[in-house]
Order: structure tokens, then sequence, then C-alpha cells
């Protein structure tokens, strides 16, 4: 959605300078056209900033302690939290859910955008100064970074990568790691019942019969079940594309990711 | 080909080409007897800015705030290995559990040309048509090229085209409610046009190498939201009506050159633009353009087409009986300005021979009309 309102907005500045070219030239029925353009555009666009405002503002904040103001804790070491907990590769929103399922302050889904570029910045320019990164994850087939998939380049590369099957595995995982967290009753939120939730309705069996809370003990079993279907199949995929990038790749790469330059034998015309 | 693709080219002029989507496709359905659009879709050439140029801006396309509200949906879908529609696969479809694989083709590394993802996306395919149930499941965003009118049109199922049971099938993810199990029917329809596409591409992709085409599945799933929640549920539509009229349109299509030699010498309609991107061309001449090629202007032109207030003007100050529609026009048969019909109701025009039966009916209905007031 806030990619959305950013489109819009340049939408408006490019109708804004189209405006003032018609006045210019003094065409008028351009002008007039142009402006019930940007009013539209406008109006998208406050419409969009109201829905923005209603999901934020839904978002319930912690009962207890109010929460920290977001400044104390840089949003990398959130979202290095986050991952730690979860321990496979997730995106922003999974990420920002989490977050607010069980840990104090705020996290702003814009940060979140501007963080990895920023660290790949910080590694290339002084390699190894911080203890951990937030690189993407790369795709098995080009390894190339995944679209919107964070992971911590402490991580086995192995963990990093991302097959066909690792999407649903790395869900079940997730799904088994908050199942986890919500057993052990870390910092509790009225979010972390929506979340544990969100996981099972989307994996057979792990719903109670009735209407009752989510048992985190069914979910695990559950997610587990079915991760067993899938792991030899993902594992394989993933170790063969780790040995691949450990010989082919130096370390930035390995942590960030390849250009991509060509598919051998798939783009030699047009 | 490539002369035709030149001409076409001119046509356009300096404007840079507007591709063939799906939905375009799926529009050319609509008034295929109309020279005019065969021409200006086949030639890429930008119909909102052509029509808006010469004084009549379209209220047309989606709302962004649709648009917006269509690709949350899409992403909520998707999120997380596409879990929510895997589920709805697995419980309505009966998708076994091992088939849970899923491939982004949204690009390849960090390219997104739309040439190279469409090879990417036909290896992917291909193998998996020809390794069976292992090699992926669920295909996000693929890149499909086809013919259209001799140009390659790429067209991006803002959805997923998977396999089940065998057969691939296209799914469509629309963000309109079904309400109480009913949805809009046009806006049903509209879908279904627009996959048929996407199935059509599909087959052709396959048969190019060698494979059945039947492999991919004439029904395709729609995923919506049901009644005003977020809760995704999915409905199988049959599209083998929408699939054949979309062949006979791209058989049409074909003929587009025959309607470019029927065009005087240097027509053209390019919008001049500056280096704002805005247009320079003189309007009347841009409109004298399109009015050298015909026209079959409708009232249903006004949901499918963004030239429609430009035809519909063109129409009615040529006094055609077009913009009543075809009802009309048909019941009219035969007599066809405005200016006629009322001549022969009043009487003061004699009525050709042909025309012998509808002067009798419309004398009629201009008797019984002037003794109503
Ligand atoms: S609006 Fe005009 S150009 Fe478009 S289909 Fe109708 S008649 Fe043809």
């Amino acid at each position: 959605m806030q990619d959305d309102l950013e489109a819009l907005e340049d939408r408006i500045a490019r109708l804004r300078r189209s405006v003032r070219a018609a006045m210019r030239r003094r065409d008028s029925a351009r002008v007039k056209e142009l402006r019930a353009e940007l009013r539209r555009v406008e109006r998208a666009w406050d419409e969009l900033a109201d829905a923005l405002e209603r999901d934020e503002r839904q978002q319930p904040s912690a009962p207890e302690p109010a929460r920290p103001p977001g400044p104390l804790v840089p949003a990398r070491e959130h979202v290095h939290q986050v991952l730690t907990l979860l321990g496979v590769p997730a995106a922003p929103k999974l990420i920002g859910a989490v977050h607010r399922a069980f840990f104090p302050g705020e996290l702003p889904a814009s940060r979140l955008a501007s963080l990895r570029r920023d660290e790949e910045r910080s590694f290339r320019s002084s390699p190894g100064a911080r203890p951990y990164y937030l690189c993407p994850a790369l795709t098995s087939d080009l390894l190339a970074p995944a679209r919107g998939l964070v992971t911590v380049s402490s991580w086995p590369l192995e963990h990093r990568i991302i097959g066909p099957l690792s999407p649903r595995v790395d869900f079940l995982r997730a799904a088994v790691a908050v199942a986890d967290a919500a057993q052990r009753g870390l910092h509790e939120t009225p979010d972390t019942e929506r979340l544990l939730r969100s996981f099972a309705v989307s994996i057979p069996g792990a719903t109670p019969r009735g209407t009752g809370p989510i048992d985190p003990g069914l979910l695990t079993r559950a997610a587990e079940a079915e991760i067993a279907v899938h792991l030899d199949a993902d594992r394989q995929a993933r170790a063969a594309a780790a040995d691949r990038a450990r010989r082919r790749l130096d370390e930035t790469e390995r942590l960030f990711g390849t250009k991509l330059r060509a598919i051998p034998g798939k783009t030699a015309q047009g | 080909m490539d002369s035709l693709n030149t001409r076409l080219a001119a046509l356009r002029g300096g404007t840079s080409p507007v591709g063939f989507s799906a939905r375009t496709i799926a529009g050319l359905n609509e008034n295929p007897g109309c020279a005019r659009r065969a021409l200006l879709d086949a030639s890429g050439a930008d119909k909102d800015r052509i029509g808006a140029r010469v004084g009549f801006p379209g209220r047309f396309g989606q709302s962004p705030f649709a648009l917006a509200r269509g690709r949350v949906f899409e992403e909520q879908i998707k999120a997380n290995g596409a879990a929510q529609l895997l589920r709805l696969l697995r419980e309505k479809l009966g998708l076994t559990i091992e088939e849970a694989a899923y491939l982004p083709l949204e690009d390849v590394g960090d390219n997104t040309g739309r040439e190279l993802r469409a090879r990417h996306t036909t290896a992917q395919l291909l193998r998996a048509a020809r390794e069976g149930d292992d090699a992926g499941t669920l295909f996000d965003h693929p890149m499909l090229r086809l013919r259209v009118a001799g140009c390659t049109a790429y067209l991006e199922p803002d959805l997923v085209a998977f396999q089940v049971g065998g057969r691939f099938h296209v799914v469509e993810i629309k963000s309109f409610a079904v309400i109480d199990g009913q949805v809009d029917g046009e806006q049903v329809t509209a879908a279904a046009r627009q996959a048929a596409v996407y199935v059509l591409a599909l087959r052709e992709l396959l048969a190019d190498h060698g494979l059945d085409p039947e492999t991919v599945s004439h029904e395709v799933l729609l995923v919506t939201p049901a009644d005003f929640t977020n809760r995704p549920v999915v409905s199988l539509i049959d599209v083998r009506k929408q699939l054949a009229a979309v062949r006979r349109v791209l058989a049409r299509m074909s003929r587009v050159e025959t309607l470019l030699d029927a065009l005087p010498e240097g027509v053209s309609f390019d919008l001049a633009p500056d280096d704002d991107g805005d247009p320079t061309r003189d309007p009347a001449e841009l409109a004298a353009a399109l009015h050298q090629i015909p026209a079959r202007y409708r009232p249903g032109c006004r949901a499918h087409c963004e030239l429609a207030a430009f035809c519909r003007d063109e129409a009615r100050c040529a006094d055609s009986l077009d913009v009543f529609g075809p009802a009309v026009g048909g019941m009219l048969g035969g007599v066809d300005t405005v200016c006629a019909a009322l001549g022969l109701a009043e009487g003061t025009r004699a009525p050709a021979e042909d025309e012998a039966e509808i002067a009798r009916a419309l004398r009629h209905a201009e008797t019984l009309r002037s003794g109503l007031g």
C-alpha cells in the first residue's frame, strides 16, 4: 500500500508539471482536462492514505508498559530479533506481524524497505564490520536476491537459499517457531492469537474443532507433519544450490546475491 | 511480417507503443467490425491519450483505489508461498500435500525484461509439463507470449498458473466480492474473457513445443473475497465459449494488413510528444486522421473503448443511427441515418423499394406519437 501511495505521488507530481506546461502553452482545454485528472488522483491518494491510517490505528498497542519510542532500538535490531525467533527467511509483512505479536516497540514498515539497501552499502564499504547483516534470501536457480525475503548473514547458506519447496517449508517452520514462542509465553499481546490463527488456518489439521482458541501444541504437530513430507526434496535443492554458490560466488555475492549476467544458453538471441 | 510491423509503427509515430494486454485482446471482441479500433490497437497507439488530445478525455480504466485494493488482496493470497491459495486448492480441488512448490516468475534475478521473463517462464512451465508433479505447482506471475496481428503480445496473468491433477489451470485473483455466493455477472464475464486469453497463450506455448495443448484446462479458477471480508473463496469457470471468441478475433486481427492497404497515404496517430511527454500534435489534424478510418460506434463502446466519446460524437454528427445501438439499427434495417428515418416517418421522403415496409411502420408510429401529443 505504501508503494501505491508513492506511485500516486509520482503521478500527482507528473500531472502538476504537465498542467504547468499546458498553462505555458495557453492550451486551456488541456489544462482543464489535466486538472480534472489531477483532482481524481489526489482523491485516490486521500482515500488510500485514510485506509492506511485506519490500518495502523487498528493495531492495538501492548497493554502493559507503554512501548518505548522506536528510535531507542534501531530497526535492524528489531528485524534481527524477529528473524532469530523465526529462524527462516521472512517477508517484511510477516516480520511486522511477528514483531507486533511478541515484541514491544514500533517497527514502521517504511523502515524495512530502506534497510536492505543500507545493509549492502554498509557491507561493501567495510566488509565484516558488523556482527551480522540483514541480507536477501537467494534463489536456488540463479543465486540472485529473492524478492522481499530477508535473512541474517550469520545463518548457514543452506538456510538462506530458497528452492521451489522452501516457501512452504519455511512457512511451516515459522509456524512451529511462533507456536513455540507462544507456549513460552514470550511477551504475548492481543496480536499473538491472531498470528497463530493466520498460520493454523493454512495448515491441514492445525485448527481445533469448534471455535476455541488456537492450540500451539496442535499447530506444531500439524506443521511438523507437513514439513516431513517436503523435507528431503527441499533439503536437496537447497544443498545443491549452496554448493554451487560456494564454488562460484565471492563473499559479497554469497550474502547479497548475484546480479544477473545471463542464463547460459537461454539468452542468446534478443 | 517486418514490413507489416514497420507500417504499423509508422501509423503510431514517435509515441512509444502500448502493448496488448489480456484485457485489450479480450476487448477486441466487443466490437469486432470496427476497423478504427483494430488498427489503433494493432499499431500500439495509446487510445486513451489520443482521445484526450482530440478533446474527448475518457474516464477509463479502474480507479487507482480499486487497483490498490486488488493488489493488496493478491498479495494476501500469495503471501508465504501462497499459503492461502494452497489451502483453497487442497480443500476444494484435492491438491495433494506433496504439491506445494512455489516459483515466483516476476523477475529473473534482478532483471524484469519481458522477453527474458517469457523465456524463463517457458523453461519452467515446459519442465513442469514434461517432468510431472514434482517440477513446480504454483507459478507466480508467469510471462506468456501470444502472436496478435503479427506482433508479440506479452501477457502476464497477474495471477498464478499451476498444475493440479496433471493439468495446468489459470488462476485469476480478483478483489470484487462474492456476496452470498453471487458474483456480479459482468465482472465475472470480464475475468473469464481475460482468463481465456491466458489459456490460449499457455496452450500455444505447449503446442509450440510438441506437447498436448489440452493439458491446459478450459476451467479457470477465480479467487475472490467472500462477502465483505478478506477471506478468499475459489470458483471454477468454464471459459470454452470465451476461448472460441478470442480465437475468432485473433484470426480477424491477422487481416490487419488489408485494413492498412485501404488507408490513404500519410495517415498517422503520432502524438508528437515533447520532452515532458506531452503531446504537441495538432488536435484537428489528429482528429482528421481518425476520421479517415471507418468506425462502428455502438453504445457498448463506452464500456470497453477509450475512444468512445470521440466516436459517439462522430456518429451523432454523421447523423448515424448507430448511436442508438444495434437493436434500433436492426429494427430500421437498411435505413441508416436519423434524417432518413424521420423523413420516412413524416412522409417527407419517398421510400425506396426496399424501404417500403419500414416506411409504413415508421409512419404508423408517427401517427401514434402525434396522437399522444
Ligand atoms: S469507440 Fe470507436 S474506435 Fe472504439 S470500438 Fe467503438 S467505434 Fe471503434
